[in-house]
């Protein structure tokens, strides 16, 4: 059998539809019923021109909505939009169908209503209409609206229709309540010829690509994932772009530009790889944490050692990949962003091996509390500028960097730190990182011979998470976890939950989720790792979680020290408090999973830096 | 979109230039010190001779802002200055009798959450004409310019040195006037300008009819001097914020809220050049 078909319902806005060209949808559906999706004979007439310039496979076939209409309706309706199909709603008799088959020259779709008991709602019994439809549909029944209310009805209810439907060879499609997250569990219960589907690919009452996309993906296996991301504009999904002030574009471009050609050069990549062995000391371990297994008592646990590279974490694949490239292009001035400073010390230590000028910013609250890591920039060389600007932390250091690079984007290379910012800073940080992800594949694989069934990593902006999944995003049987800074708690103002608690807006030159308030103001964020104490993600992420291919949890400070303390006592390893979150989820789900289960674990730095800060909760008594 | 209307801006502009006038095009971050206040400083700036207003919505991150701008832009947020209370002011000063066009100079993430429609909306009923978005760049311009021209809100955009090959392309939706930033880097007073900024100016100016504005950095009457002689308009902020700052102990006081109101006034007032 092949994959079941999609049907995509509702459509209104002929843009929208046009970005839908390049999916392979079967049906689009006009509503023509009185409905908020409703529309005239001349507007479904436009949209109906788009299906005409379809990109992938067949050109969908066009279907008109209707609640019990009369014959004069429909061939008025017909006389200005050509519709292959049409689909009734209401009550009509089998004779209507009939009629509407053989006056009309279309197929005609029944749909029936069924009722949470597995009754249906009035209409009549499916055997009537044997031999005067060409397809049935089931939907649900709300007494409120009648169907197409979107709300998912008892699935196993619908097996005599599917069978009665199939018996007869015509298809049979499940509607109502579906969306990218349910249908995938329907598909398993029920294998319909095909799924229809409205309200669960929409934001606010618009249709929305990136759920539409992940709706067919999940119905049709995954056809664009990793390959697509981002397109040219730098947009994952609705996600990415390049929102940033004019004086920046042409640098941004001319970095793309100058990263794209030198992606390709052998010379490059080899100098990378020569200094991420020799310098940095990859591939680094991918170690079997055995006590930590035991004491959990459940899926085995892996630990990726990105706290065995050189400066401690795994910013150094980044900062050496951006300053080639920086050097490559003639600059000889590097400035960077930091939060805990190993962004800094990783672009400080870069510039030195490579002979650059280097200034780091860094917000002032953050310089108090990494003191270590702004001696250790400033023993490199580097100038650490302390940034007295908004709530101090990292936001504000990557605000100064900007600022400070739009006055002198003629002579100096930003050396971005995380995926985050405009285009295309998400995508090559992202494969700058991948090598995380890459080596892990192949010591898993060479380890226990099969791939991980979890992925768990920290998120901030989410540099290390997004190097660790990239490899894996189409292996979808390994579950992709991030793990963001839940601070004192989420139901607190004092977190860093992004993803938890955001919701999409524009920040640091992207699209992505972000922590705001109603009017659009960014609001501070908290955590007791400085690293993950940042109000917005990479947009890359923000895609992830709403096709719904990676999930992301919060863990709060008290979750993350209890973490650190248990991964130092049971495995003789000190992570970062970063990374202290990721193994935190890690206590959480391993218990849960099965022995023969696998977790890795992206271990993202060691925790020397934190030292200092963990004593001073867990012997002074400071609050978290 | 009402195509028979004509956009107050564009009205400003053909005016002045009958008369030979450069514009003057002051911005000030409303709500600081506080809205009230914000719509008597208003009043006194088309005193001083302003022609167009550009009205600063407070923002948490502005990027393209120096430091004069974003110690305004906090001093606002701490009295919960919302965008939409900014399109108020507007309409407030337009009850108190004021004239001149106004240009809503704002982050794109404030108008994003106000949801666009309702945005437009606004500042039409507002009687906005105009907007400025320093981090929308032309690509990613598109719906925010679709809905613009539908309700008569002139999207002006600001070009850079850098801009070069760009600029063809970004003048082609252009509306209004042209925002020519005079300089790489943020707003704020300085000393000197883009080594090439009169040829840049020159190139934009022989690619459009629409009046050619400068700003970023102009700050005194010698520096409004020097470039009313090759451009339609002059855009002062830092400068005037400053000077509103310094004024905050009078304003404060409603004693002596006159004499900082006029402190502002004549500070803006040999700011105007008139040729």
């Amino acid at each position: 059998m092949g994959k079941p078909s999609v049907k995509i319902c509702g459509l209104q806005s002929v843009e929208v539809l046009k970005s839908m060209i390049n999916l392979p949808i079967d049906y689009i559906g006009f509503v023509f019923a009185r409905s908020k999706r409703q529309v005239s004979g001349n507007q479904a007439a436009e949209l109906a021109a788009v299906l005409g310039t379809w990109q992938s496979g067949k050109i969908p076939e066009s279907v008109g909505v209707f609640v019990n209409p009369s014959m004069e309706e429909l061939e008025a309706i017909l006389s200005l939009t050509p519709l292959d199909i049409v689909q009734l709603h209401g009550t009509e008799s089998p004779e209507f169908c009939r009629e509407v088959r053989e006056q009309l020259g279309v197929k005609a779709f029944k749909v029936l209503s069924v009722k949470p008991d597995g009754t249906l709602h009035g209409g009549q019994p499916v055997e009537d209409y044997e031999g005067v439809i060409d397809g049935l549909l089931l939907d649900t029944y709300d007494p409120h609206y009648g169907g197409g209310s979107g709300v998912a009805f008892a699935w196993e209810q619908a097996e005599p229709y599917r069978l009665w439907a199939k018996e007869r060879g015509i298809p049979f499609l499940a509607a109502g309540g579906l969306h990218p997250g349910n249908v995938g569990e329907l598909l398993d219960v029920m294998s319909p010829d095909g799924v229809d589907v409205s309200s669960g690919v929409e934001t606010d009452g618009i249709k929305d690509l990136t759920k539409i996309t992940a709706f067919v993906e999940r119905v049709k296996g995954n056809m664009t994932l990793n390959k697509q991301v981002p397109d040219e504009h730098g947009r994952f999904g609705p996600f990415g772009g390049r929102y940033v002030p004019e004086t920046l574009m042409n640098a941004l471009i001319e970095l793309e530009e100058s990263y794209r050609k030198f992606q390709d050069d052998p010379e490059f990549q080899a100098e990378i790889d020569y200094l991420l062995k020799q310098y940095s000391g990859r591939e680094t371990p991918l170690y079997y944490a055995e006590r930590l297994t035991e004491h959990l008592g459940g899926a085995k646990i892996y630990l990726k050692r990105e706290d065995l590279n050189h400066t401690g974490a795994h910013k150094i694949n980044n900062a050496i990949g951006q300053g080639i490239l920086a050097k490559r292009m003639g600059k000889r001035k590097v400035i960077a962003e930091t939060g805990a400073g190993q962004h800094g010390v990783a672009t400080a230590t870069v510039a030195a091996l490579l002979g650059l000028e280097c200034k780091v910013f860094m917000g002032e609250e953050d310089t108090k509390r990494q003191q270590l890591n702004v001696f250790r920039m400033k023993l490199l060389g580097a100038e650490v500028v302390p940034v007295l600007s908004g709530t101090r932390t990292l936001k504000d250091a990557c605000n100064e960097a900007l600022r400070y690079w739009v006055s002198n984007v003629h002579d100096t290379f930003y050396i971005l730190g995380s995926a985050t910012g405009p285009h295309p800073y998400p995508m090559m940080v992202r494969n700058f990182q991948r090598i995380i992800g890459d080596e892990t594949r192949r010591q898993i694989l060479e380890a226990e011979g099969r791939l991980p069934d979890m992925l768990i990593a920290a998120v901030g902006g989410g540099s290390n998470a997004i190097g660790m999944f990239y490899p894996f995003v189409e292996d979808t049987d390994v579950r992709l976890v991030g793990v963001e800074a839940a601070g004192r708690g989420v139901e607190t103002e004092y977190h860093a939950a992004t993803m938890t608690k955001g919701t999409k807006g524009v920040f640091q030159g992207s699209m992505s989720y972000l922590l705001q308030d109603a009017h659009g103001q960014v609001q501070p964020a908290h955590s007791i790792s400085a690293g993950l104490d940042y109000p917005g993600i990479g947009p890359e992420h923000s895609y992830l979680k709403d096709i719904e291919r990676a999930r992301y949890y919060p863990i709060t400070d008290r979750e993350a020290l209890d973490a650190l303390q248990l991964l130092s006592r049971q495995e003789g390893i000190i992570p970062a408090l970063e990374s202290a979150h990721a193994v935190a989820q890690a206590v959480k789900l391993a218990p849960e999973m099965g022995r023969d289960e696998l977790i890795v674990i992206c271990l993202s730095g060691r925790g020397d830096k934190d030292v200092e800060s963990i004593m001073a909760y867990t012997e002074g008594g400071a609050e978290l | 979109m009402n195509g028979a209307a004509v956009n107050l801006m564009e009205k400003t502009f053909s005016d002045l230039k009958a008369k030979g006038e450069t514009a003057l095009i002051p911005f000030i971050s409303v709500g600081d010190p506080d809205p009230e206040t914000t719509v008597d400083i208003i009043v006194e700036l088309e005193r001083a001779g302003a022609d167009v207003l550009e009205l600063g919505v407070p923002y948490s991150d502005p990027l393209a802002d120096g430091p004069v701008i974003q110690r305004a832009s906090e001093r606002a947020l701490v009295r919960q200055i919302t965008i939409e209370s900014c399109i108020d002011t507007a309409r407030k000063a337009r009850e108190r009798g004021v004239n001149m066009p106004f240009v809503l100079f704002t982050y794109y993430n404030p108008v994003l959450q106000t949801g666009l429609d309702r945005f437009f909306g606004l500042l039409q009923e507002a009687g906005i004409s105009g907007l400025i978005i320093p981090d929308l760049p032309f690509e990613e311009s598109e719906e925010v310019l679709r809905l613009a021209d539908q309700a008569n809100i002139l999207l002006v955009p600001l070009v850079a040195p850098t801009s070069s090959s760009r600029i063809s392309m970004i003048l082609s939706r252009a509306r209004g006037f042209v925002y020519c930033v005079s300089s790489l880097g943020v707003t704020g007073e300085r000393s000197a300008f883009h080594q090439n900024v009169d040829e840049f100016i020159q190139s934009v100016r022989a690619q459009t009819e629409l009046p050619v504005a400068v700003g970023f950095g102009i700050s005194n009457r010698e520096q409004a001097e020097r470039f009313a002689k090759i451009c339609d308009g002059v855009v002062v902020g830092s400068a005037i914020v400053r000077k509103i700052e310094e004024s905050l102990p009078l304003l404060e006081n409603e004693a002596t809220k006159e004499q900082g109101l006029l402190q502002i006034r004549d500070f803006v007032a040999q700011l105007k050049i008139k040729n």
